[in-house]
C-alpha cells in the first residue's frame, strides 16, 4: 500500500481508461467483496487500485474463484489462474461461489459489463435481433450475470464504447434485470438492489429516484453533455445544463496503474 | 470393485445419438477436449451439450456437426473472442440454444443429481430468460410466505464428460484440492453416465494416501481413460495453462468454415491417438510451453 496516494497531485497525464478505473474504484470500500467475471480488465484493475489506495481491506474474489490474491500484475484473462495467484483460498463455483454470493449478506456490489445497456439499466449479452431462435448476432450468453441482477445486488456498469449501439432505449433481450420498465417496476418483483451508476468512456451517469430513468452526473474532462447526448441512444435525464466534470486521476493513481497494476495495458481492451 | 479403465474409443461409444451431454468446461478452462475430439472422430449427430461457459470444445462440436441444442449460461473463448463457428450456428437457427444463469443451471442440475423434480432459485427473475423457457422455469409462490421464487425443471444429462488429475482403475477420481472450479461438483452427479479422462492412472494405494483429494467414487463412474495432456489447448490447473498459439490460430480460422474444416483435419481427425495428437499440436516445445503457464502471465 502507497502512503502518498491522497496527497498526489491531480494528474494531467492519464487516458480514459484510467479515469474510468479510478471512478469505479471510488465505489468500492474497506468493508466490502468484489468480484470479477471474464475479460472484465477494468473491474480487475478498480479492486486492485482500491485495494493498494483507500480501500486496503477491500476483498476481492478473483475471477470468482481465488480469495484475496496477489497477482503480479493483470494478465490476459480475468478468469485464468494467474489472476489468482497467491490467493488464501479457492471457491468451487457450485457451492463455494455460489452459495456465498446468493446470501444476500455479502458480495453486495457487482460491476457488469454488457454488449447493450438500455435507459432503465437492463443489460444484454444474449442476443441482437428480434428472433431469439435465429438472432442476428449470438452474444457469449448472461452467464452470472442475470443471477447477480436479481439478488439483491448493487450495480455498477462499465461501457468501454459509448455509443448509439451499446446505449440503447430498449435492450433486445433483457440478460440482466435493471429497472426492468422503469418506475416501480423493480419493487414491484421484490428484488432489491439495482443499478447505481454508468461508468463510460465519455461520462458517468445515474438513474433519476423515481423515473429510473438513466441522467447524467458528469462529463469526463473534455467531453460536453451534448457529445454524450449525440452518442446516446436515447434521451438522457440532464439534471442541470452544466453537469460537472468528472474528478481526474491523481498522478500517484496513474501511475500504480501504468507501472503496478497494468502494465501490459489489459484495461484499454475494448476502449473506443 | 469393478474395472474402469479403458479406451477413449470405448468410452465415448457410451454416447448414443441424440444425448444430452454435460461438459466440463470454462472459457480456455479445464474441458476434457481429448473426449470431446472423440465424439466428433465417431460422428455422433444430434448431441444437446450442456454446458456452464462453453469454450473451444463448443465450437469444434457446432463445426462438425455434432450439436444441435445448448443448454448453458455462456459460451466464449474469452481474449479469443466468441466462438464463431458455434455463433453462426445458432445465428442460422442449426443450433437451439437455452439460455440459463449460472444458479439455474446449478438449480437444474442439483434438482436432477437429487431425484427432486425441481429446485427454486431466486436468480434471473425479471430477466427474459424465464419467459423464453417456460418448459423449464417457472415462477412459483414461496410456499412458506417469502417472494416467489423460480422452479427450475431437473436436468439429467445422459452423459457428462469431465477431466480429473488422476484416477485409479476402479474410476475412483482425485482432482487438485486446488481450484475445484469447474463443473466437477454437480454435473457428475447428475447424469446418467460419466466417463472421466484422467491425466494419469495411478495404484488405488497412491489414493489411499490422500483420501482428501477424491472427489468421485468409483461406482458412479462408467470409463474412466489416462489420456496425458487430455485438456489441451484448454489450461489445466496446476498442471498447464491454456495455448494460447492454438486459441490464436483457431480464433483466426473459425470465422470461415472452409478454414476452420482443415484445422479439424489436421487436429481432430488426421492423429490416431493423444501421442500423434500432441505430435500435431508441436510436440515437447508446446508441452513446454503450456506447462511454464508462459502464455497465461
Amino acid at each position: 500500500m502507497t502512503q502518498d496516494w491522497r496527497r498526489s497531485p491531480l494528474a494531467a497525464d492519464y487516458t480514459v481508461d484510467e479515469l474510468m478505473v479510478v471512478t469505479l474504484a471510488d465505489y468500492f470500500q474497506n468493508d466490502d467483496q468484489a468480484c470479477n467475471g471474464m475479460a472484465s480488465f477494468i473491474p480487475a484493475a478498480a479492486f486492485m487500485l482500491a485495494r493498494m489506495t483507500h480501500a486496503p481491506g477491500l476483498v476481492w474474489i478473483a475471477s470468482s474463484v481465488g480469495l484475496d490474491p496477489r497477482p503480479e500484475r493483470i494478465p490476459a484473462s480475468t478468469l485464468e489462474a494467474p489472476l489468482w495467484k497467491d490467493s488464501i483460498m479457492y471457491l468451487d463455483q457450485y457451492t463455494g461461489f455460489w452459495d456465498l454470493v446468493l446470501d444476500g449478506r455479502w458480495i453486495t456490489k457487482f460491476c457488469v459489463g454488457a454488449a447493450q445497456i438500455d435507459q432503465f439499466g437492463n443489460a444484454n449479452n444474449s442476443v441482437i435481433g428480434a428472433d431469439y431462435h435465429s438472432p442476428k448476432v449470438r452474444l457469449p450468453g448472461t452467464a452470472g450475470l442475470a443471477d447477480m441482477c436479481s439478488i439483491g445486488k448493487d450495480l455498477y456498469y462499465w461501457v468501454p464504447d459509448h455509443s448509439r449501439r451499446s446505449l440503447v432505449e430498449k435492450v433486445d433481450y433483457i440478460s440482466g434485470a435493471g429497472f426492468l420498465e422503469g418506475g416501480t417496476a423493480r419493487d414491484q418483483l421484490g428484488l432489491g438492489g439495482g443499478p447505481q451508476v454508468v461508468i463510460s468512456n465519455l461520462a458517468v451517469m445515474d438513474f433519476h429516484p423515481q423515473s429510473k430513468r438513466m441522467r447524467l452526473k458528469s462529463v469526463h474532462p473534455g467531453v460536453t453533455p451534448g457529445q454524450v447526448q449525440t452518442a446516446t441512444g436515447f434521451e438522457l435525464i440532464m439534471a442541470t445544463d452544466a453537469p460537472p466534470e468528472t474528478r481526474p486521476p491523481t498522478c500517484e493513481q496513474v501511475r500504480l496503474l501504468r507501472e503496478v497494476i497494468d502494465p501490459a495495458s489489459m484495461r484499454k481492451h475494448g476502449i473506443r | 470393485m469393478q474395472e474402469k479403465l479403458t479406451t477413449v474409443q470405448e468410452a465415448i461409444s457410451l454416447v448414443d445419438d441424440g444425448n444430452v451431454v454435460a461438459l466440463q468446461s470454462m472459457a480456455t478452462q479445464a474441458a476434457p477436449m481429448a473426449l470431446v475430439r472423440e465424439l466428433i472422430r465417431q460422428q455422433k449427430r444430434e448431441l444437446g451439450l450442456v454446458v456452464l461457459v462453453g469454450g473451444m470444445a463448443v465450437d469444434w462440436l457446432a463445426a462438425t456437426g455434432v450439436i444441435n441444442r445448448l443448454i448453458g449460461a455462456a459460451v466464449s473463448m474469452e481474449q479469443f473472442g466468441l466462438c464463431q463457428q458455434y455463433r453462426q450456428s445458432v445465428e442460422q437457427g442449426l443450433i437451439r440454444v437455452e439460455e440459463l444463469s449460472e444458479s439455474l443451471l446449478n438449480a437444474r442440475l442439483g434438482a436432477g443429481a437429487r431425484s427432486l423434480p425441481f429446485l427454486p432459485s431466486r436468480g434471473a427473475i425479471g430477466s427474459d430468460l424465464i419467459a423464453q423457457n417456460p418448459e423449464n422455469l417457472v415462477m412459483l409462490d414461496d410456499p412458506f410466505g417469502g417472494s416467489p421464487v423460480v422452479a427450475c425443471r431437473a436436468l439429467v444429462p445422459d452423459v457428462t464428460l469431465i477431466h480429473a488429475h488422476r484416477a485409479d482403475r476402479f474410476g475412483n477420481i482425485q482432482y487438485q484440492p486446488t481450484a475445484m472450479w469447474p463443473d466437477i461438483s454437480i454435473m457428475p452427479k447428475a447424469a446418467r453416465k460419466l466417463i472421466v479422462s484422467t491425466e494419469k492412472i495411478v495404484d488405488s494405494e497412491v489414493l489411499r494416501e490422500h483420501p482428501e483429494k477424491t472427489i468421485l467414487p468409483g461406482f458412479i463412474v462408467d470409463a474412466v481413460v489416462e489420456i496425458p495432456f487430455g485438456a489441451h489447448p484448454t489450461s489445466f490447473f496446476p498442471n498447464y495453462g491454456y495455448d494460447s498459439r492454438f486459441h490464436l490460430e483457431w480464433a483466426a480460422a473459425s470465422r470461415d468454415t472452409v478454414a476452420a474444416g482443415k484445422l479439424i483435419d489436421r487436429y481432430v481427425l488426421q492423429p490416431e491417438d493423444q501421442t500423434q495428437y500432441l505430435k500435431a499440436v508441436g510436440g515437447d516445445d508446446t508441452i513446454n510451453r503450456i506447462r511454464d503457464w508462459e502464455e497465461s502471465r
